[in-house]
């Protein structure tokens, strides 16, 4: 158990022909010590690495990592007490599930081979593998391997897990039930966590916390619901959620008694509290979540309506995904198209007119050229608001 | 009505996937009975020719066997006597050369595969470039650094009699030479281990060396028993560094080839089954050594 301190932590790989490439660019994230912190990003943005780099597996080009107030840059891997989960299981194929379970304790303690017995024992029970123990890894199953792996991992009580992606290799009805169990796992041994995904949905439902990653640099850290709510910037808010918010690129305007954010196909009044907070961008991008997106058969009747037609509707049972255009009066131009989510009892049709409202109190709007986050939607709102029907 | 079209039908395809199947497998049988031919009779011919005695050898055909006036062991009796001492000499040089190649060539390639430091790749070209060196162009220099510089019969002379001095140098010779093509076998078998298995033992606190110990060299027995059957095989015939480093055929360190190439040649001529049997006899040691390690080498060449 230990807090872990990430510090400008820089990572710069050298390529064989000189060019240096930056992996890991300035990362700063305080792990508090229980917590389960999920690192998530698109493949290549620098998770794994960063990972790698508190794990001791990959050395730190510039910035600190300690552990417990104690810098860990220059010690070992094998001296940090860490203990890591990988993608393939990485297990010893030559030797039984009880060997595998027991060769990091006898590596790194000097603990009595009955201990080791015992402890090995108790893991293998609390993951239900104690019938597995004299088997070898390739007599088990995908998911079988996974506990294995787990197991190995936590029959050391390390200060702090790592895990690279550690559900990728299963089945989706598999991973929905690990991610579950990880995280009654955790919570149960309550270790500080570090778990690396690509995948939102495990970063959304696993961690306390959520670091996303893009490029190398880090983009925001925040507890789950803070990431999906009030996103930091366009990239955060187009990575969490699915499906993803809706952007739309406008142009500001201000006429004398409103300011108007003119989109391609329509012009969308906003009140003058948030305009205050758009007026350093003169080309903000308005983001709208799906599932904010009402729709009805009745004619546009308030300014925050637009007329729009459904080009493709997604049942998913509970739930359609609606693909909305904007009629456009100037054939030249390219339809714009955006995505809702509606009530799965609800019954619409490709190629029907509806109107699309879309609330001012669930809008976002972005900095045109940075990306930067200028006003994020009204929370309070949001529970009080009767699911639109 | 129908059916019974069908099952016409069927039994007129079935002749026809019949005879095509016995004339694949005749074509197959045939070429099989051929190579075996073609592999035998060769050692067929020397073993009957080492069981015969002159009058048969001239009077059959090589490949025939003698008839039961012609048969000896004469000559067997013979060529294992005036070989072995040769098959010692041999054994005790070839059996610690090709564990000492496996082992280091094993740790060699653990060191150059699965272990990271700056310029492995350079050394590991060096090893490379060990392997085109040819015998021919190290010969005049390997005698000389032996019986002028390292001198291990005149330095060891109190722990060592001469002749095991000179087994001693035929050790270091081989295994020297012999390292860089075992260190390419292993390192081909590492390069496909999986990079996170060894991590995982780093981060479960082994160290480089318990690595190797615990981990690779037991994923490594397959490679093991490909290299002991290769290594064996090319330091128990090898016959260049015998002729060069031991001199001569009546020195009490002499190989089996060295003494084999002298075997049954005299003015009055060539005695072929003194030499049948001198050969057969050299070659079962390669032959047990197959069969010792032939379910491991089978595992070892998939890889």
């Amino acid at each position: 158990m230990a807090q872990t301190k990430l510090n400008d932590v820089t990572k710069v790989f050298t390529e064989d022909d000189g060019n240096e490439i930056v992996a890991v660019d300035e990362v700063s994230i305080d792990i508090d010590d229980g917590e389960f912190l999920v690192l998530v990003g698109p493949s290549g943005c620098g998770k794994s690495t960063t990972l790698r780099m508190v794990a001791g597996l990959e050395s730190i080009s510039s910035g600190e990592i300690s552990l417990d107030d104690r810098v860990i840059n220059d010690i070992p891997a094998k001296n940090r007490d860490i203990a890591m989960v990988f993608q393939s299981y990485a297990l010893y194929p030559h030797m039984t599930v009880r060997e595998n379970m027991s060769f990091g304790l006898e590596e790194s303690t000097d603990m009595p081979d009955d201990e080791i017995d015992e402890r090995v024992e108790e893991t293998a029970e609390m993951m239900g593998i104690e019938e597995l123990l004299d088997r070898k890894p390739g007599e088990l199953s995908g998911g079988q391997q996974q506990r294995v792996a787990l197991g190995r991992a936590i029959v050391r009580d390390p200060s702090v897990f790592l895990m690279d992606e550690p559900l990728s290799n299963l089945d989706a009805k598999l991973r929905a039930e690990m991610r579950t169990e990880l995280q009654r796992l955790q919570e149960e041994l309550d270790t500080t966590t570090v778990y690396v995904t690509h995948d939102q949905t495990e970063a959304m439902t696993m961690g306390d916390r959520v670091a996303i990653l893009n490029d190398g640099t880090l983009q925001q850290v925040g507890t789950p619901l803070d990431c999906y709510h009030r996103p930091a910037n366009l990239f955060v808010a187009g990575f969490v959620g699915e499906p993803s918010m809706n952007f739309i690129d406008t142009d500001l305007h201000s006429e004398a008694d409103e300011t108007i954010l003119q989109a391609d196909l329509f012009d969308y009044s906003i009140s003058d509290e948030i305009a205050t907070k758009v007026s350093d961008s003169s080309d903000p991008v308005l983001g709208i979540r799906p599932e904010d997106i009402g729709i009805s058969e009745d004619p546009p009747s308030d300014k925050h309506d637009v007329a729009a037609t459904i080009d493709v509707i997604e049942p998913m049972g509970d739930e359609n995904i609606v693909y909305l255009q904007f009629d456009s009066e100037d054939s030249s131009r390219e339809a714009e198209s955006i995505i809702a989510t509606i009530g799965g009892m609800r019954q619409f049709e490709s190629g029907q007119t509806v109107t699309a409202h879309i609330p001012e109190d669930a809008i976002h709007l972005f900095h045109g050229e940075t990306g930067e986050a200028l006003h994020n939607r009204r929370l309070e709102t949001a529970e009080s608001q009767a699911p639109q029907l | 009505m129908s059916e019974e079209t069908l099952s016409a039908g069927q039994s007129t395809d079935d002749e026809r996937v019949l005879d095509r199947i016995s004339l694949t497998q005749a074509g197959l049988y045939t070429s099989l009975v051929g190579l075996v031919l073609f592999y035998l009779v060769p050692v067929q011919s020397g073993f009957v020719t080492s069981i015969k005695t002159s009058d048969a050898l001239i009077n059959t055909q090589p490949f025939a066997p003698p008839g039961p006036n012609g048969a000896t062991l004469e000559s067997w009796e013979f060529a294992f006597n005036a070989l072995s001492q040769g098959l010692i000499n041999s054994l005790l040089f070839t059996v610690p050369a090709t564990v000492l190649c496996a082992v280091l060539g094993s740790m060699a390639a653990y060191g150059l595969t699965l272990v990271n430091w700056r310029g492995q790749v350079a050394v590991f070209v060096l090893f490379i470039a060990g392997i085109f060196i040819p015998y021919q162009a190290v010969i005049v220099p390997l005698t000389q650094f032996w019986s002028q510089y390292a001198m291990l019969d005149h330095r060891l002379g109190l722990i060592l009699s001469s002749h095991h001095a000179t087994i001693l140098e035929l050790i270091i010779t081989h295994t020297a030479y012999g390292i860089p093509i075992c260190t390419l076998l292993f390192r081909s078998q590492y390069k496909t281990m999986s990079w996170e298995m060894i991590e995982a033992a780093r981060l479960d606190g082994a160290s480089v060396w318990r690595i190797y110990r615990r981990i690779v060299l037991p994923l490594s027995i397959p490679m093991f028993a490909v290299v002991f059957i290769f290594q064996f095989t090319q330091i128990w015939n090898e016959f260049l560094f015998s002729l060069t480093i031991i001199g001569s055929v009546n020195d009490s360190a002499a190989s089996a080839t060295l003494i084999l190439s002298g075997l049954g040649e005299a003015l009055e001529g060539v005695d072929y089954p003194l030499r049948m049997a001198g050969a057969l006899i050299t070659a079962i040691p390669t032959l047990i050594v197959y069969l010792l390690f032939a379910d491991k080498f089978a595992e070892g060449v998939r890889v």
